[in-house]
């Protein structure tokens, strides 16, 4: 039983690793504020608070790394969890505010939109890490003698939930980023608009169903309708993926941005 | 419905996705920030210059000693004649003058047509929002302008710096080196592949088909089917796709200057160039941004040079 409470420990290691490294590598690319990506749980934070969070987290992962790696103490095993538990809450506060916002969770590879995949991998992340709370062995013991099968079925659970494996295929593809790449035809983002959850919770309010006005910013393409208010409600769906992301706003004639729900 | 403003796209987007909706103007860097004022001179003495601005106003400013003007060559300020349309680089909110370009325009297309011998007249289309422009090239003139554009014929880009004079338009400075290649073979980006890039890098131009104290730029990336522009979306610098109402944040290398400009229009024709500018340093390859000559001066640029270094990033 220890060896599977044990067998997630390596990948929750080599993981926090993983994050801590790409981490410092995004803060030493010089990435500035203004700049055309928005990344990850920064982007909540003060332009000059921006790049100490991202280090302050880069380390503190490490630090987690390490202790689960050296020694069973249930600082380090409680810390894990917590610390995951947070990043769920923070991805959820992240797509609630900053919708256009990749997670950052891998640096600039995760800088597609925070989805539900994302989500569930931290809620996945936070189980395993709950698991490893009872392991009692030190992550060493674990690497030492691994039990292959639980590690994998954990590996497998993690690549299905990660919107990065995809990434990466892209650029091993040699395609240009998603924002530099023609889009998709307007008529093909106006259907993939009108079968997505936000519409139909909005269809009943527009006055007409055909957009006033549409325009493609980077990967965004939105498209601007009226509703029998005279409300402005725009819908922005993401150019990349047959199932993309919808954000929602209902913006009222004065031009003072009212927040509605999202839900993609 | 009627077209929509560029603000409203700005507003809606920024709702849509839960941002901040910035707003345009200068960056803090650069110190004494410059103003772009234009106008006709009613009047021009060696330390003052009375204008007209176009919205009827008459303005007085007072000419630093240091001033420059240049109206098809270098001239002293009390030289430049009454009447000239200017646009005058200014500090101190607007009030001292420190260099002044007459009657500039710059004739940036393809050529359609080459006629005559000693005076060359010279047919460009100028893309399809701004349609053809017939442009003299002066004898004087026509040894410079042929040494940077050795591919005098029909399909080939054509871009130099001139004044208008008594109706005509003549050319007299290049402002680039030609392209070796026709307007319709413009090369594709580097196959780059780095991920989310932060900021470009390339040449920044001025156009003077804006209105007269219009500030904002022209992009050449956008989508053909939201501009309404066939020739749009080619680019040999790798950028991103915007729409006509989003933000540039344009940064002037050279002066360290910066400024937040709106995409007003949409720079097909800008986008067939892939020349670099040399103002300060070899800038990579494409130009990324049109600016308004009020924005380019304000930037910190000299239309004369006809580009600047910059970088951008989305505002």
């Amino acid at each position: 039983m220890t060896r599977v409470l044990a067998s997630q420990v390596p990948v929750l290691i080599v993981l926090l690793v993983l994050g801590t490294v790409a981490k410092i590598s995004v803060v030493r690319s010089g990435r500035e504020p203004g700049a055309l990506a928005r990344l990850g749980p920064a982007v909540l934070m003060p332009g000059r608070l921006q790049r100490p969070s991202l280090l302050v987290c880069a380390a503190g992962e490490l630090v987690l790394a390490v202790g689960l790696l050296v020694s069973a103490h249930p600082l380090f095993r409680w810390g894990t969890v917590a610390f995951f538990a947070l990043s769920t809450y923070v991805l959820l506060e992240l797509r609630r505010r900053r919708p256009d916002a990749g997670c950052g969770c891998f640096g600039e590879v995760s800088s597609a939109p925070v989805g539900l995949r994302s989500i569930g991998r931290t809620v996945v992340l936070t189980g395993m890490a709950l698991m490893a709370v009872w392991a009692g062995a030190p992550g060493w013991m674990a690497f030492a003698h691994p039990a292959w099968g639980f590690t994998l079925a954990g590996v497998a659970v993690l690549a299905a939930l990660s919107p990065e494996i995809d990434e990466l295929v892209d650029r091993a593809r040699h395609r240009a980023p998603c924002e530099q790449r023609r889009g998709p035809q307007e008529g093909v983002s106006l259907a993939r608009l009108k079968s997505s959850g936000p519409w139909r919770a909005h269809e009943a309010d527009l006055a007409s169903a055909e957009p006033y006005d549409s325009w493609r910013e980077l990967c965004w393409r939105f498209f601007a309708f009226q509703n029998h208010e005279r409300d402005d409600v725009v819908f922005a769906v993401y150019l990349a993926g047959r199932r993309p992301a919808v954000r929602v706003a209902v913006v009222s004639a004065e031009s003072l941005p009212e927040y509605t729900t999202v839900s993609a | 419905m009627g077209y929509p403003s560029v603000e409203r796209r700005r507003v809606l987007a920024a709702a849509a996705l839960g941002r901040e909706a910035a707003a345009p103007g200068p960056g803090p860097e650069g110190g004494d920030p410059l103003h772009a004022v234009t106008g006709e001179i009613l009047d021009v003495s060696p330390h003052l210059i009375a204008i007209e601005t176009p919205d009827g106003r008459q303005e007085r400013l007072v000419i630093a000693p240091w001033a420059t003007a240049w109206h098809g060559g270098d001239v002293a300020p009390a030289d430049l004649p009454v009447h000239a349309t200017v646009l005058m680089r200014a500090l101190r909110d607007g009030k001292v003058v420190e260099r002044i370009w007459a009657d500039t325009v710059r004739l940036t297309g393809t050529i359609v047509s080459v006629e005559g011998r000693k005076d060359v007249t010279v047919e460009l289309d100028c893309g399809p929002h701004r349609g053809h422009r017939t442009i003299v090239i002066p004898y004087r003139a026509t040894g410079r302008l042929r040494v940077r554009h050795p591919q005098f014929e029909p399909g080939f880009l054509f871009d130099a710096i001139g004044i208008r004079k008594d109706g005509a338009t003549l050319a007299l400075l290049p402002a680039t080196s030609q392209p070796a290649y026709p307007a319709r073979a413009v090369p594709p980006p580097p196959p780059s592949y780095a991920g989310a890039q932060s900021r470009i890098s390339g040449t920044v131009t001025w156009s003077d088909v804006f209105d007269a104290q219009e500030r904002g730029a022209a992009y050449p990336m956008v989508e053909r089917s939201d501009a309404g522009c066939p020739d749009a979306g080619v680019s040999c610098a790798a950028l991103p796709y915007l729409a006509i109402g989003s933000l540039l944040q344009v940064q002037n290398v050279c002066a360290n200057r910066s400024a937040v400009v709106p995409i007003v229009a949409c720079g097909c024709v800008a986008g067939r160039f892939c020349d670099r500018c040399v103002e300060c340093g070899t800038s990579p390859r494409g130009r990324i941004a049109e600016l308004s000559p009020a924005s380019y001066v304000e930037l910190g640029g000299d239309l004369v040079n006809g580009c600047f270094n910059a970088q951008i990033g989305l505002g």
